[in-house]
């Protein structure tokens, strides 16, 4: 409960709120498109950097892969989880499902930046390399939706214009995948002294910057919500809340049988527990183009993303540390 | 001034690219692509810095050339417009400069 509370009253959490409800009431204040995509830049940079230096620190283990198998088997496995949930319990149509199927299979990778801050602030350590499963976590969730998609009659045909690989490119080329591996590759190269001379740039602002980044998230979120809401039935709203909840228990069981620390548990809880809002849509407009943006935007940026970001995180922390205490 | 027409596309974002190609493999030597700020259509309002992924995004696409490369575009756009949001008119302009188009 003191978790949650601290959670809720983190300057994080209500830079997000003031966002959310400035939207929601219609204020004029936005970021600027571009500064806001510098400052995603900056926070992938930035952790991709951190997690390159610890994993420089250590040696490649069994543990290690079993935790990269066990992001991946997420990535694959959740889609088709939301996939039936979401067949069953809502009205979108098969591919509106499988749409929205992969953006819960897929990472919200800003989800897992405050959920890294949480998860320090409460005393608990974090590999290196769940950066790296965060980038990897991006993908498998594409390639299951569209496989969902053609079983649910979605035809394979090629639109005018489409050049050979693009697909494949906007989905392991995207800005995130790139920053991610990239700048964990620079870390683990220079290590720690070379970190040191680049850390006054990105340690003692990127809590400041990471606030202004969810102030522009609780805007996006909010103007999401206002905008798309029509669009979503009381089932599919439900679903956002509860598909989180379903990956999290999914993603701790196999962090359990992976024998993964109490702060790498709840990292990886988190990674399967958000839905991404960045990559998978711009991939699901030019793979599945049916498929109405308006649903899976609305559904992952302005339902589940503002409960992760403010009940889930704590939650999962919670459920990491029984789930590793156990083991 | 030479008669000539004027395609106007809008488009969204992630399928300009697509549309683009078809206008250059029906021939037409140049266009010009400008980013959407906001709009209202199918009943919904949009607006460009919804998210930060830009799956939202709009942009029109402008080009002008002669009536027999325009109808070239039209018959490959129509695909692009069964899967893609957006929309398309044609005009007739006059232009100073024909040999430019």
């Amino acid at each position: 409960m003191e978790q949650a509370l601290a959670t809720l009253l983190s300057p994080m959490v209500l830079f997000f709120m003031l966002g959310l409800v400035a939207a929601l009431l219609r204020s004029q204040m936005s970021v600027p498109e571009a500064f806001a995509k510098g400052l995603a830049l900056y926070l992938m940079m930035a952790i991709g950097l951190k997690g390159g230096v610890e994993m420089s620190k250590s040696a490649f283990s069994v543990d290690i892969l079993l935790a990269f198998l066990a992001g991946i088997i997420l990535s694959a496995a959740l889609p088709i989880i939301a996939y039936v949930f979401l067949r069953v319990s809502t009205k979108l149509t098969p591919v509106d499902a499988a749409a929205t199927s992969a953006h819960y299979g897929s990472i919200s990778i800003v989800t897992f930046v405050a959920s890294s801050e949480f998860v320090r602030a409460s005393g608990f350590d974090i590999s290196g390399h769940m950066v790296a499963i965060a980038a990897v976590m991006e993908t498998p969730a594409i390639i299951t939706a569209l496989l969902l998609a053609q079983r649910g009659g979605q035809k394979n045909s090629s639109v005018a214009g489409s050049e050979q690989g693009e697909l494949v490119r906007e989905v392991l080329l995207n800005a995130s995948v790139v920053v991610l591996i990239g700048a964990l590759m620079i870390g683990w190269v220079v290590g720690e002294a070379g970190f040191e001379r680049v850390a006054p740039f990105f340690v003692d602002p990127f809590q400041g910057v990471l606030c202004l980044f969810l102030l522009d998230m609780g805007l996006s979120a909010g103007r999401g919500l206002r905008q798309g809401w029509r669009q979503l039935g009381f089932s599919a709203v439900a679903f956002g809340i509860y598909m989180p909840l379903v990956s999290a228990a999914v993603a701790g069981a196999l962090a359990f049988g992976a024998g993964m620390s109490v702060g790498d548990t709840a990292l990886l809880i988190t990674l399967a527990a958000s839905a991404s809002y960045i990559a998978v849509p711009a991939a699901m407009r030019l793979a599945l183009p049916k498929a109405q943006p308006s649903i899976y935007l609305t559904l992952s940026l302005g339902v589940t993303f503002p409960f992760n970001l403010t009940v889930g995180i704590p939650l999962y922390i919670a459920a990491a540390t029984m789930i590793a205490g156990a083991s | 001034m030479t008669p000539m027409q004027r395609l106007e596309l809008i488009i969204e974002r992630m399928a300009y690219k697509r549309a683009c190609r078809v206008l250059e493999q029906a021939g037409i030597t140049g266009y010009t692509v400008v980013p959407a700020l906001a709009g209202f259509g199918g009943g919904n309002h949009w607006q460009r810095d919804t998210d930060i992924s830009g799956a939202n995004d709009m942009v029109v696409i402008v080009t002008i050339a002669d009536a027999v490369k325009i109808e070239a575009a039209l018959e490959h756009l129509r695909s692009v417009f069964d899967s893609h949001i957006g929309i398309l008119n044609i005009s007739d302009v006059k232009v100073m400069r024909p040999d430019r188009f």
